[in-house]
C-alpha cells in the first residue's frame, strides 16, 4: 500500500496537536470529604465551597505542610511553627524561621480555618489560598519563592504521583500547592474537648471550678471570645504592651484606619492550653500572666477597646476567679486534636 | 507529488506563521526612552547616608530638613495619549515588559526604552506609580523577570506581608541629630476589582500632558520626566512633619511600613487620585 504523504503528514499534524490529550490519567477515585461541621460552629468561609477538600488533595496538602524543601536552604517548613502537640502553633513569643531569624508576631494556632473570615493577626488575608505564598517568601519565614519550591518537588520521584492522584494529572503547579495546602487545613477541626462533651452533654460534667470559671467567663470574657469559635473574630486594641517593630501597626497596618492601631483578631481560646507564650508577640508567659495584666489594667490608647474603656481600661477579677477561668480554658483542650490521645 | 507535498508544507507553514504573528499593518517600530530624573526642585538629587557632606539637603514646608540614602519606585501601566484621545498602551498587563523599578542608585534603571512605538503625534503619557491591583499578587510564576527585578536582594521591592510589590521605598534621614526615616508605599487591598473587601490602594495613575505634541515618526525620542522628591513632605495634597515614636501617628519610621500613614505620602508623590493626577512628576523636557 503506498501511503499518501500529505495525508500522512496532515495526520502526524493531527497526532502531535492531539498528544496531549492521549495520554490517560490513571483513574483514581478521588472522593470530596464531607468536613463535619461541629454543632454550634459559624458558617464556613466562602472559599471552601470553591475549594472542597478531597482524599488526596488533602493528602497531598499534609505532605507539602511538612516539606522543608518550602525553605531556602530545606530547613523549615510550615510544621516547623505550627505544630500539632501546640494545636498548630509553637511556643515561641515570636515565630522563629529560617537560619533563626525572628518573625514580628507569634505564630498562629491554625485550627477551625473553614470557619474563619480573616487570617493573620491583622486579617491581611481573606481566604488561605492566598496565603500560603506569604510565609513561602517572608525573609523571616521560609525566605524562598514558589518557581523555587516547584522546582525542588520536580526533582522528588514521589510528587508525581501525588499531584496526580490529586489533581488529575502530574504538574505541579502554584496555584495546586495553594490550593492543597488550604484543604489540608480545612480538616484541622477542633471541637472535641471536654467543654464539647459536657455541653452536648456526652456523659461529663464540669468540675466545681471549672464550672465557676464557666460563669465568670461568660460574664467577664465572652462579650468578645464570643461564640463556639470561643473569638467573634473582630479586631480590637485590648491595651497590650506594644510591640515596636516598625512592621507592626496591628489591623491598620492593613487598613490604614487610625481606630485599627494596633488592634488584633481577638484569638480563638480553643486549645489555648497548648499554645503558651501569649499575645501578638508573646508578651505573656502563662495564662495567668494574661488575666492578672487584664486585672491590673490595660495601656491606655485612643482606640482602646470600649468594653475596656467602660470598665476603667481593666476586667477585674479575684485570685480564685483567675484559677476558675483557667481551669474553664483548660477544658477547651482538644487531646485528640492535638495528637497526644487517638481515637 | 513533489511538489505538492511542498505547497502542503508551504501551506502549512504560512499558517503557523500567521497564527504566531500578531503585527498589525503599522509596520513602524520606534523606541521612545522614558528618563527620569529624581530632583529636590529642579536639582538632580545625590544620596548620601548621615555622615555625607555631598548628599542633597532638602528643606520642608515645615522646616525640617531631610536627605535620601535610597530612592526607589515601581512604574507601570505605561500608556502614550494621542491626539485623538486614544491611548497606546505599552504592555500594560505584563510586568515583565511593561514595568520597571526606577532606582536612583543605578543611573541605567533611570531610562527606560519602549519599544516598537507606533507613528503617531502624542499628546500626553500616562504611567503608574506602583502597580495596579489587578497585577499586584506576587507570581513568579506570570512574570519571573518582574518578580527577579523586586525581589534582589539589593532593591528589596517585596512588600511580602501584603503579598504584592512595594511602590516606592525611600530611605533616608531627618532632623538635626539624623534621625532615621524610612517610609515605604505598597496596596493592601483585598477583593475584588473596584469593589475592596479591605485595605488600602496606594496606585496612582500618573497623567502628564506633553509641552508640544510628541511627534513619532522615525528617530528615538526621550521624554525626560521630572521626580520632584520635595513634594514628598510638602505636597500638593498634605503638609507633612515628620516624627519618631511609637504612637499611632509618629511617621517616620514605626508605622510607615504599615498602611496607616502611608496614604499621606502617597497621595504627596502620586497625587491624590482625583484633582491632582500628577504629584511629584512633571515633564521637564522632550527630545527628538
Amino acid at each position: 500500500m503506498k501511503i499518501n504523504p500529505v495525508i500522512f503528514l496532515i495526520g502526524l499534524f493531527l497526532i502531535v496537536a492531539c498528544e496531549k490529550a492521549e495520554i490517560e490519567a490513571p483513574v483514581v477515585d478521588n472522593p470530596v470529604l464531607s468536613l463535619s461541621i461541629p454543632s454550634g460552629f459559624p458558617a464556613m468561609n466562602s472559599a471552601v465551597q470553591a475549594n472542597l477538600p478531597t482524599k488526596y488533595g488533602v493528602a497531598l496538602g499534609e505532605r507539602l505542610f511538612q516539606d522543608k524543601r518550602f525553605s531556602g536552604n530545606n530547613t523549615v517548613s510550615c510544621s516547623s511553627c505550627h505544630i500539632q502537640s501546640s494545636a498548630f502553633a509553637d511556643h515561641e513569643a515570636q515565630a522563629i524561621g529560617i537560619n533563626g531569624r525572628v518573625g514580628i508576631r507569634n505564630t498562629p494556632p491554625i485550627q477551625n480555618m473553614a470557619f474563619m473570615k480573616f487570617y493573620n493577626w491583622d486579617g491581611s488575608k481573606l481566604n488561605l489560598e492566598s496565603q500560603a505564598i506569604v510565609p513561602i517568601i517572608t525573609h523571616e519565614e521560609l525566605n524562598s519563592s514558589i518557581l523555587e519550591v516547584i522546582g525542588k518537588l520536580q526533582n522528588d520521584p514521589s510528587y508525581p504521583l501525588l499531584f496526580t492522584n490529586a489533581f488529575g494529572d502530574p504538574s505541579i503547579t502554584a496555584d495546586r500547592i495553594y490550593r492543597s495546602l488550604a484543604q489540608y487545613q480545612y480538616t484541622l477541626i477542633s471541637a472535641n474537648s471536654k467543654y464539647d462533651r459536657v455541653r452536648l452533654h456526652q456523659n461529663e460534667v464540669f468540675t466545681e471550678s471549672e464550672s465557676r470559671g464557666y460563669t465568670i467567663f461568660q460574664l467577664k470574657c465572652k462579650s468578645c471570645h464570643d461564640t463556639e469559635l470561643f473569638t467573634d473574630q473582630s479586631f480590637r486594641n485590648v491595651g497590650f504592651p506594644l510591640n515596636i517593630s516598625t512592621q507592626e501597626a496591628g489591623r491598620a497596618r492593613v487598613t490604614g484606619i487610625a481606630a485599627d492601631y494596633m488592634s488584633f483578631r481577638v484569638p480563638s481560646l480553643r486549645n489555648i492550653a497548648y499554645t503558651a507564650p501569649y499575645g501578638s508577640f508573646g508578651q505573656f508567659a502563662t495564662l495567668m500572666d494574661v488575666l492578672d495584666y487584664f486585672d491590673n489594667g490595660v495601656l491606655e490608647a485612643e482606640n482602646l477597646d470600649p468594653i475596656l474603656k467602660a470598665n476603667n481600661n481593666r476586667i477585674p477579677l479575684t485570685q480564685q476567679e483567675k484559677l476558675d477561668i483557667i481551669a474553664f480554658m483548660k477544658t477547651l483542650s482538644d487531646s485528640t486534636f492535638v495528637g497526644t490521645t487517638k481515637l | 507529488m513533489k511538489h505538492l507535498k511542498q505547497s502542503v508544507l508551504l501551506a502549512l507553514s504560512v499558517l503557523t506563521l500567521a497564527a504566531c504573528s500578531k503585527d498589525d499593518s503599522n509596520a513602524v517600530s520606534n523606541t521612545v526612552t522614558l528618563q527620569f530624573n529624581n530632583t529636590y526642585k529642579d536639582q538632580t538629587i545625590v544620596l548620601g547616608d548621615a555622615q555625607s557632606t555631598a548628599a542633597t539637603v532638602l528643606t520642608s514646608q515645615a522646616g525640617q530638613t531631610h536627605r535620601f540614602s535610597e530612592i526607589k519606585y515601581v512604574v507601570s501601566n505605561i500608556r502614550l495619549v494621542r491626539e485623538d484621545g486614544t491611548e497606546t498602551p505599552y504592555n500594560i498587563n505584563n510586568l515583565d515588559n511593561g514595568a520597571t523599578v526606577i532606582d536612583h542608585s543605578k543611573p541605567e534603571s533611570l531610562r527606560y526604552a519602549l519599544r516598537d512605538i507606533p507613528s503617531n503625534r502624542y499628546q500626553k503619557i500616562k504611567f503608574g506609580l506602583g502597580v495596579k491591583s489587578e497585577l499586584n499578587t506576587i507570581d513568579q510564576v506570570r512574570f519571573p523577570n518582574f518578580y527577579a527585578a523586586a525581589g534582589a536582594n539589593d532593591t528589596e521591592m517585596m512588600w511580602e506581608w501584603g503579598a504584592g510589590y512595594r511602590f516606592t521605598k525611600l530611605e533616608g534621614f531627618y532632623g538635626a541629630d539624623n534621625k532615621e526615616m524610612s517610609i515605604h508605599t505598597g496596596s493592601t487591598v483585598q477583593g475584588p476589582e473596584g469593589n475592596y473587601t479591605q485595605g488600602v490602594d496606594a496606585y496612582r495613575d500618573i497623567t502628564l500632558t506633553f509641552p508640544t505634541t510628541l511627534n513619532v515618526a522615525s528617530g528615538s525620542p526621550t521624554i525626560f520626566i521630572r521626580a520632584d522628591f520635595d513634594k514628598l513632605l510638602s505636597g500638593n495634597a498634605n503638609t507633612i512633619t515628620l516624627s519618631t515614636g511609637t504612637g499611632g501617628t509618629d511617621n517616620a519610621t514605626p508605622n510607615i511600613h504599615t498602611a496607616l500613614e502611608m496614604v499621606r505620602f502617597v497621595d504627596n508623590l502620586g497625587g491624590n487620585g482625583e484633582a491632582d493626577n500628577s504629584g511629584m512628576f512633571s515633564i521637564q523636557s522632550i527630545v527628538e
